[in-house]
Protein backbone atom coordinates (compact mmCIF):
# COMPACT_ATOMS: atom_id res chain seq x y z
CA UNK A 1 0.00 0.00 0.00
CA UNK A 2 2.74 2.34 1.02
CA UNK A 3 4.78 1.53 -2.00
CA UNK A 4 1.86 1.93 -4.36
CA UNK A 5 1.04 5.30 -2.84
CA UNK A 6 4.60 6.41 -3.24
CA UNK A 7 4.64 5.23 -6.80
CA UNK A 8 1.43 7.10 -7.55
CA UNK A 9 2.90 10.17 -5.94
CA UNK A 10 6.04 9.88 -8.01
CA UNK A 11 3.98 9.51 -11.17
CA UNK A 12 2.10 12.67 -10.24
CA UNK A 13 5.40 14.41 -9.68
CA UNK A 14 6.70 13.46 -13.10
CA UNK A 15 3.41 14.44 -14.73
CA UNK A 16 3.50 17.82 -13.04
CA UNK A 17 7.11 18.28 -14.06
CA UNK A 18 6.35 17.40 -17.67
CA UNK A 19 3.30 19.66 -17.73
CA UNK A 20 5.28 22.50 -16.24
CA UNK A 21 8.04 22.10 -18.78
CA UNK A 22 5.64 21.75 -21.71
CA UNK A 23 3.69 24.79 -20.58
CA UNK A 24 6.78 26.92 -20.72
CA UNK A 25 8.34 25.60 -23.89
CA UNK A 26 9.07 28.64 -25.96
CA UNK A 27 10.10 26.64 -28.97
CA UNK A 28 6.63 25.43 -29.89
CA UNK A 29 5.68 27.23 -33.05
CA UNK A 30 2.24 28.81 -33.07
CA UNK A 31 2.08 28.93 -36.84
CA UNK A 32 3.41 26.95 -39.75
CA UNK A 33 6.05 29.14 -41.38
CA UNK A 34 7.60 26.66 -43.80
CA UNK A 35 10.79 28.24 -45.10
CA UNK A 36 9.32 31.76 -45.23
CA UNK A 37 12.34 33.60 -43.78
CA UNK A 38 14.86 31.78 -45.97
CA UNK A 39 12.69 32.38 -49.05
CA UNK A 40 12.38 36.10 -48.27
CA UNK A 41 16.13 36.31 -47.67
CA UNK A 42 16.79 34.59 -51.01
CA UNK A 43 14.32 36.96 -52.67
CA UNK A 44 16.31 39.97 -51.42
CA UNK A 45 19.57 38.35 -52.53
CA UNK A 46 18.34 37.45 -56.01
CA UNK A 47 15.31 39.59 -56.88
CA UNK A 48 15.30 38.17 -60.42
CA UNK A 49 14.49 34.73 -59.03
CA UNK A 50 11.07 35.72 -57.72
CA UNK A 51 9.30 32.50 -58.75
CA UNK A 52 10.97 30.63 -55.87
CA UNK A 53 9.77 33.21 -53.36
CA UNK A 54 6.20 33.19 -54.67
CA UNK A 55 6.19 29.38 -54.69
CA UNK A 56 7.35 29.33 -51.05
CA UNK A 57 4.44 31.59 -50.03
CA UNK A 58 1.99 29.41 -51.91
CA UNK A 59 3.44 26.30 -50.28
CA UNK A 60 2.76 27.74 -46.80
CA UNK A 61 -0.82 28.59 -47.74
CA UNK A 62 -1.48 25.11 -49.12
CA UNK A 63 0.41 23.06 -46.52
CA UNK A 64 -0.74 24.73 -43.30
CA UNK A 65 -4.42 23.61 -43.45
CA UNK A 66 -3.33 20.17 -44.66
CA UNK A 67 -1.28 19.79 -41.48
CA UNK A 68 -4.02 21.22 -39.29
CA UNK A 69 -2.02 24.39 -38.67
CA UNK A 70 -2.75 28.05 -39.21
CA UNK A 71 -1.24 30.15 -41.97
CA UNK A 72 0.91 32.75 -40.17
CA UNK A 73 0.02 36.44 -40.05
CA UNK A 74 0.97 38.39 -43.16
CA UNK A 75 1.38 35.43 -45.52
CA UNK A 76 -1.89 35.83 -47.46
CA UNK A 77 -1.04 39.52 -47.82
CA UNK A 78 2.52 38.85 -49.01
CA UNK A 79 1.17 36.39 -51.56
CA UNK A 80 -1.45 38.89 -52.71
CA UNK A 81 1.21 41.57 -52.98
CA UNK A 82 3.42 39.30 -55.09
CA UNK A 83 0.48 38.71 -57.45
CA UNK A 84 -0.20 42.44 -57.60
CA UNK A 85 3.44 43.06 -58.54
CA UNK A 86 3.00 40.57 -61.36
CA UNK A 87 0.01 42.52 -62.66
CA UNK A 88 -2.60 40.10 -61.32
CA UNK A 89 -4.62 42.65 -59.35
CA UNK A 90 -7.85 40.70 -59.65
CA UNK A 91 -6.52 37.67 -57.81
CA UNK A 92 -4.54 39.84 -55.38
CA UNK A 93 -7.81 41.36 -54.13
CA UNK A 94 -8.99 37.92 -53.01
CA UNK A 95 -5.86 37.31 -50.93
CA UNK A 96 -5.97 40.76 -49.33
CA UNK A 97 -9.58 40.04 -48.37
CA UNK A 98 -8.52 36.73 -46.90
CA UNK A 99 -5.79 38.40 -44.80
CA UNK A 100 -8.33 40.97 -43.60
CA UNK A 101 -10.94 38.35 -42.71
CA UNK A 102 -8.41 36.08 -40.97
CA UNK A 103 -6.64 38.86 -39.06
CA UNK A 104 -8.87 41.83 -38.16
CA UNK A 105 -5.64 43.58 -37.06
CA UNK A 106 -4.76 43.97 -40.74
CA UNK A 107 -8.03 45.65 -41.77
CA UNK A 108 -6.80 49.23 -42.26
CA UNK A 109 -3.84 48.20 -44.39
CA UNK A 110 -5.72 45.55 -46.35
CA UNK A 111 -8.62 47.89 -47.22
CA UNK A 112 -6.05 50.20 -48.80
CA UNK A 113 -4.38 47.35 -50.66
CA UNK A 114 -7.76 46.15 -51.95
CA UNK A 115 -8.53 49.62 -53.33
CA UNK A 116 -5.07 49.76 -54.93
CA UNK A 117 -5.40 46.31 -56.45
CA UNK A 118 -8.93 46.98 -57.79
CA UNK A 119 -7.61 50.10 -59.49
CA UNK A 120 -5.29 47.97 -61.59
CA UNK A 121 -8.16 45.82 -62.85
CA UNK A 122 -10.01 47.19 -65.91
CA UNK A 123 -13.72 47.59 -65.18
CA UNK A 124 -14.65 45.34 -68.10
CA UNK A 125 -12.56 42.47 -66.77
CA UNK A 126 -14.42 40.14 -64.47
CA UNK A 127 -12.16 38.77 -61.76
CA UNK A 128 -11.31 35.10 -62.16
CA UNK A 129 -12.61 32.61 -59.64
CA UNK A 130 -10.59 32.91 -56.46
CA UNK A 131 -8.52 30.05 -55.12
CA UNK A 132 -11.03 29.46 -52.34
CA UNK A 133 -14.70 30.20 -51.88
CA UNK A 134 -13.96 32.30 -48.80
CA UNK A 135 -12.23 34.76 -51.09
CA UNK A 136 -15.52 35.62 -52.74
CA UNK A 137 -16.84 36.97 -49.48
CA UNK A 138 -17.60 40.66 -49.64
CA UNK A 139 -17.05 40.82 -53.37
CA UNK A 140 -20.15 41.98 -55.25
CA UNK B 1 -0.03 4.97 5.55
CA UNK B 2 -0.99 7.68 3.08
CA UNK B 3 1.89 9.87 4.09
CA UNK B 4 4.39 9.11 1.30
CA UNK B 5 1.73 9.79 -1.37
CA UNK B 6 0.74 13.04 0.26
CA UNK B 7 4.32 14.16 0.53
CA UNK B 8 4.94 13.24 -3.09
CA UNK B 9 1.86 15.18 -4.19
CA UNK B 10 2.98 18.21 -2.26
CA UNK B 11 6.39 17.89 -3.86
CA UNK B 12 4.74 17.58 -7.27
CA UNK B 13 2.83 20.78 -6.73
CA UNK B 14 6.03 22.49 -5.65
CA UNK B 15 7.94 21.28 -8.68
CA UNK B 16 5.07 22.27 -10.97
CA UNK B 17 5.18 25.74 -9.49
CA UNK B 18 8.91 25.96 -9.98
CA UNK B 19 8.98 24.71 -13.56
CA UNK B 20 5.79 26.39 -14.73
CA UNK B 21 6.06 29.60 -16.73
CA UNK B 22 7.69 32.14 -14.51
CA UNK B 23 5.80 35.34 -14.09
CA UNK B 24 8.10 38.22 -14.82
CA UNK B 25 8.04 41.21 -12.55
CA UNK B 26 6.04 44.03 -14.10
CA UNK B 27 9.01 46.36 -13.64
CA UNK B 28 10.11 47.68 -17.00
CA UNK B 29 7.00 46.36 -18.73
CA UNK B 30 4.45 48.84 -17.35
CA UNK B 31 4.26 50.86 -20.57
CA UNK B 32 4.16 47.73 -22.71
CA UNK B 33 1.42 46.09 -20.66
CA UNK B 34 -0.58 49.33 -20.49
CA UNK B 35 -0.40 49.82 -24.26
CA UNK B 36 -1.43 46.18 -24.76
CA UNK B 37 -0.55 45.98 -28.49
CA UNK B 38 -2.04 43.25 -30.66
CA UNK B 39 -0.28 44.13 -33.88
CA UNK B 40 3.30 45.14 -34.67
CA UNK B 41 4.48 46.95 -37.77
CA UNK B 42 8.10 46.03 -38.53
CA UNK B 43 9.44 48.85 -40.68
CA UNK B 44 12.49 48.55 -42.96
CA UNK B 45 15.80 48.27 -41.13
CA UNK B 46 18.06 51.32 -40.88
CA UNK B 47 21.72 50.69 -41.60
CA UNK B 48 24.78 52.26 -40.00
CA UNK B 49 27.09 49.51 -41.23
CA UNK B 50 28.96 49.53 -44.53
CA UNK B 51 27.20 46.42 -45.84
CA UNK B 52 24.46 47.69 -48.17
CA UNK B 53 22.62 44.38 -48.28
CA UNK B 54 22.48 43.83 -44.53
CA UNK B 55 19.19 45.67 -43.82
CA UNK B 56 17.12 43.60 -46.24
CA UNK B 57 18.73 40.40 -45.02
CA UNK B 58 18.03 41.30 -41.42
CA UNK B 59 14.45 42.27 -42.23
CA UNK B 60 13.80 38.73 -43.45
CA UNK B 61 14.77 37.30 -40.03
CA UNK B 62 12.39 39.47 -38.00
CA UNK B 63 8.76 38.50 -38.70
CA UNK B 64 8.97 34.89 -37.47
CA UNK B 65 10.40 35.48 -33.98
CA UNK B 66 8.26 38.59 -33.38
CA UNK B 67 5.02 36.91 -34.50
CA UNK B 68 5.88 33.84 -32.45
CA UNK B 69 5.75 36.03 -29.34
CA UNK B 70 2.03 36.16 -30.09
CA UNK B 71 1.47 39.27 -32.16
CA UNK B 72 0.00 40.03 -35.55
CA UNK B 73 2.97 41.10 -37.68
CA UNK B 74 2.28 43.08 -40.83
CA UNK B 75 3.65 41.62 -44.09
CA UNK B 76 7.18 43.08 -44.01
CA UNK B 77 7.85 42.95 -47.74
CA UNK B 78 4.52 44.52 -48.74
CA UNK B 79 5.03 47.21 -46.08
CA UNK B 80 8.54 47.95 -47.37
CA UNK B 81 7.38 48.23 -51.00
CA UNK B 82 4.39 50.41 -50.14
CA UNK B 83 6.62 52.78 -48.16
CA UNK B 84 9.03 52.94 -51.10
CA UNK B 85 6.14 53.76 -53.44
CA UNK B 86 5.13 56.54 -51.06
CA UNK B 87 8.58 58.15 -51.24
CA UNK B 88 9.94 56.59 -48.05
CA UNK B 89 12.60 54.39 -49.64
CA UNK B 90 15.20 55.55 -47.10
CA UNK B 91 14.67 53.65 -43.83
CA UNK B 92 16.13 56.60 -41.88
CA UNK B 93 13.23 58.70 -43.21
CA UNK B 94 10.80 56.05 -41.98
CA UNK B 95 12.52 55.86 -38.58
CA UNK B 96 12.47 59.64 -38.31
CA UNK B 97 8.80 59.99 -39.27
CA UNK B 98 6.06 60.53 -36.71
CA UNK B 99 5.34 57.03 -35.31
CA UNK B 100 1.68 57.87 -34.71
CA UNK B 101 1.14 58.87 -38.33
CA UNK B 102 3.12 55.87 -39.55
CA UNK B 103 1.15 53.44 -37.38
CA UNK B 104 -2.07 55.13 -38.50
CA UNK B 105 -1.29 54.46 -42.17
CA UNK B 106 -1.30 50.73 -41.47
CA UNK B 107 -3.61 50.56 -38.48
CA UNK B 108 -0.79 49.20 -36.32
CA UNK B 109 -0.83 49.20 -32.51
CA UNK B 110 2.97 49.43 -32.28
CA UNK B 111 5.95 49.99 -34.55
CA UNK B 112 9.25 48.08 -34.31
CA UNK B 113 12.35 49.94 -35.47
CA UNK B 114 15.56 47.97 -35.90
CA UNK B 115 18.90 49.62 -36.66
CA UNK B 116 22.12 47.86 -37.64
CA UNK B 117 25.07 49.44 -35.84
CA UNK B 118 27.62 46.87 -36.99
CA UNK B 119 27.59 44.06 -39.51
CA UNK B 120 31.17 43.26 -40.42
CA UNK B 121 33.98 40.79 -40.42
CA UNK B 122 37.47 41.66 -39.21
CA UNK B 123 39.95 39.58 -41.11
CA UNK B 124 43.04 38.61 -39.17
CA UNK B 125 45.84 36.44 -40.39
CA UNK B 126 44.65 33.30 -38.70
CA UNK B 127 41.07 33.98 -37.70
CA UNK B 128 38.12 36.20 -38.47
CA UNK B 129 35.75 37.88 -36.07
CA UNK B 130 32.24 38.44 -37.36
CA UNK B 131 30.22 41.07 -35.50
CA UNK B 132 26.53 41.92 -35.66
CA UNK B 133 25.33 44.79 -33.45
CA UNK B 134 21.64 45.67 -33.48
CA UNK B 135 19.37 48.20 -31.82
CA UNK B 136 15.65 47.50 -31.34
CA UNK B 137 12.98 50.04 -30.36
CA UNK B 138 9.23 49.44 -30.07
CA UNK B 139 6.99 52.52 -30.08
CA UNK B 140 3.31 52.89 -29.23
CA UNK B 141 1.24 53.58 -32.34
CA UNK B 142 -1.17 55.85 -30.47
CA UNK B 143 1.20 57.97 -28.40
CA UNK B 144 4.59 57.46 -30.04
CA UNK B 145 6.06 56.59 -26.63
CA UNK B 146 8.84 54.03 -26.41
CA UNK B 147 7.32 50.79 -25.06
CA UNK B 148 10.46 48.67 -25.10
CA UNK B 149 14.03 48.78 -26.32
CA UNK B 150 16.98 46.47 -26.52
CA UNK B 151 20.51 46.42 -27.88
CA UNK B 152 22.54 43.38 -28.79
CA UNK B 153 26.07 42.61 -29.92
CA UNK B 154 26.76 39.11 -31.18
CA UNK B 155 30.27 38.07 -32.16
CA UNK B 156 31.71 34.94 -33.59
CA UNK B 157 35.34 33.95 -33.86
CA UNK B 158 35.57 30.49 -35.35
CA UNK B 159 38.01 28.33 -33.43
CA UNK B 160 40.76 26.79 -35.48
CA UNK B 161 39.39 23.34 -34.78
CA UNK B 162 42.73 21.58 -34.71
CA UNK B 163 42.45 20.88 -31.02
CA UNK B 164 46.15 21.51 -30.38
CA UNK B 165 46.82 17.83 -29.74
CA UNK B 166 50.39 16.67 -29.23
CA UNK B 167 50.38 15.13 -32.70
CA UNK B 168 49.58 18.36 -34.52
CA UNK B 169 52.48 20.54 -35.55
CA UNK B 170 52.36 24.30 -35.30
CA UNK B 171 52.31 24.46 -39.06
CA UNK B 172 49.25 22.26 -39.44
CA UNK B 173 47.49 24.29 -36.76
CA UNK B 174 48.26 27.44 -38.74
CA UNK B 175 47.07 25.87 -41.97
CA UNK B 176 43.87 24.76 -40.26
CA UNK B 177 43.27 28.26 -38.94
CA UNK B 178 44.00 29.80 -42.30
CA UNK B 179 41.49 27.49 -43.93
CA UNK B 180 38.96 28.39 -41.24
CA UNK B 181 39.54 32.11 -41.84
CA UNK B 182 39.22 31.63 -45.59
CA UNK B 183 35.92 29.81 -45.19
CA UNK B 184 34.60 32.58 -42.97
CA UNK B 185 35.83 35.17 -45.42
CA UNK B 186 33.91 33.50 -48.22
CA UNK B 187 30.63 33.72 -46.33
CA UNK B 188 30.56 35.16 -42.83
CA UNK B 189 27.56 33.73 -41.05
CA UNK B 190 25.77 37.04 -40.55
CA UNK B 191 22.32 35.50 -40.81
CA UNK B 192 23.06 33.00 -38.05
CA UNK B 193 24.31 35.81 -35.82
CA UNK B 194 21.31 38.00 -36.68
CA UNK B 195 18.96 35.16 -35.72
CA UNK B 196 20.89 34.68 -32.46
CA UNK B 197 20.56 38.38 -31.67
CA UNK B 198 16.81 38.34 -32.39
CA UNK B 199 16.28 35.25 -30.28
CA UNK B 200 18.24 36.76 -27.40
CA UNK B 201 16.42 40.10 -27.33
CA UNK B 202 12.97 38.54 -27.75
CA UNK B 203 13.46 35.77 -25.17
CA UNK B 204 11.04 35.96 -22.25
CA UNK B 205 11.35 36.17 -19.29
CA UNK B 206 14.26 38.40 -20.08
CA UNK B 207 14.54 41.40 -22.22
CA UNK B 208 11.87 40.24 -24.70
CA UNK B 209 8.21 41.02 -25.36
CA UNK B 210 5.65 39.62 -22.95
CA UNK B 211 3.32 37.12 -24.65
CA UNK B 212 0.89 38.68 -27.09
CA UNK B 213 -2.79 37.82 -27.63
CA UNK B 214 -1.98 34.84 -29.87
CA UNK B 215 -0.12 32.98 -27.13
CA UNK B 216 -1.81 30.93 -24.42
CA UNK B 217 0.14 32.62 -21.61
CA UNK B 218 -1.04 36.07 -22.76
CA UNK B 219 -1.53 38.30 -19.70
CA UNK B 220 -0.41 35.54 -17.37
CA UNK B 221 3.32 36.06 -17.75
CA UNK B 222 3.47 39.61 -16.44
CA UNK B 223 1.58 40.87 -13.44
CA UNK B 224 -0.73 43.50 -14.98
CA UNK B 225 -0.02 46.98 -13.71
CA UNK B 226 -2.70 49.33 -12.46
CA UNK B 227 -2.63 51.17 -15.77
CA UNK B 228 -3.54 48.10 -17.87
CA UNK B 229 -6.16 48.89 -20.44
CA UNK B 230 -8.88 46.51 -21.55
CA UNK B 231 -8.39 44.52 -24.71
CA UNK B 232 -9.09 46.43 -27.85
Amino acid sequence: MDRRGTRRGLAALFLALAAGLAGCAGSTSTWRWGNYDDALHAHYRRPQDRATYVAALKEIILAAPREGKTVPPGIYAEYGYALLEEGNGAEAVGWFERERDTWPESRVFMEKMIVNARRTVPASQTPPAGPASALEKGRS
Amino acid sequence: MRRPATVALALAALVAGATGCATAPARGYEAFVAANPRSILIVPVANRSVDVEAPDYLLSTLPVPVAERGYYVFPVNAVKRVLEDDGLADPFLVHGADPVRLAGLFGADAVLYVTIDRWDAQYMVISTTVTVELDYVLKDGRTGDVLWRSHRVVQQTPSDGTGGGSGGSVLSALVGAAVSAAVTRASPNYMGLARQANAAVLAFPGPGFPAGPFRPEYRRDVAPGPGAKPER
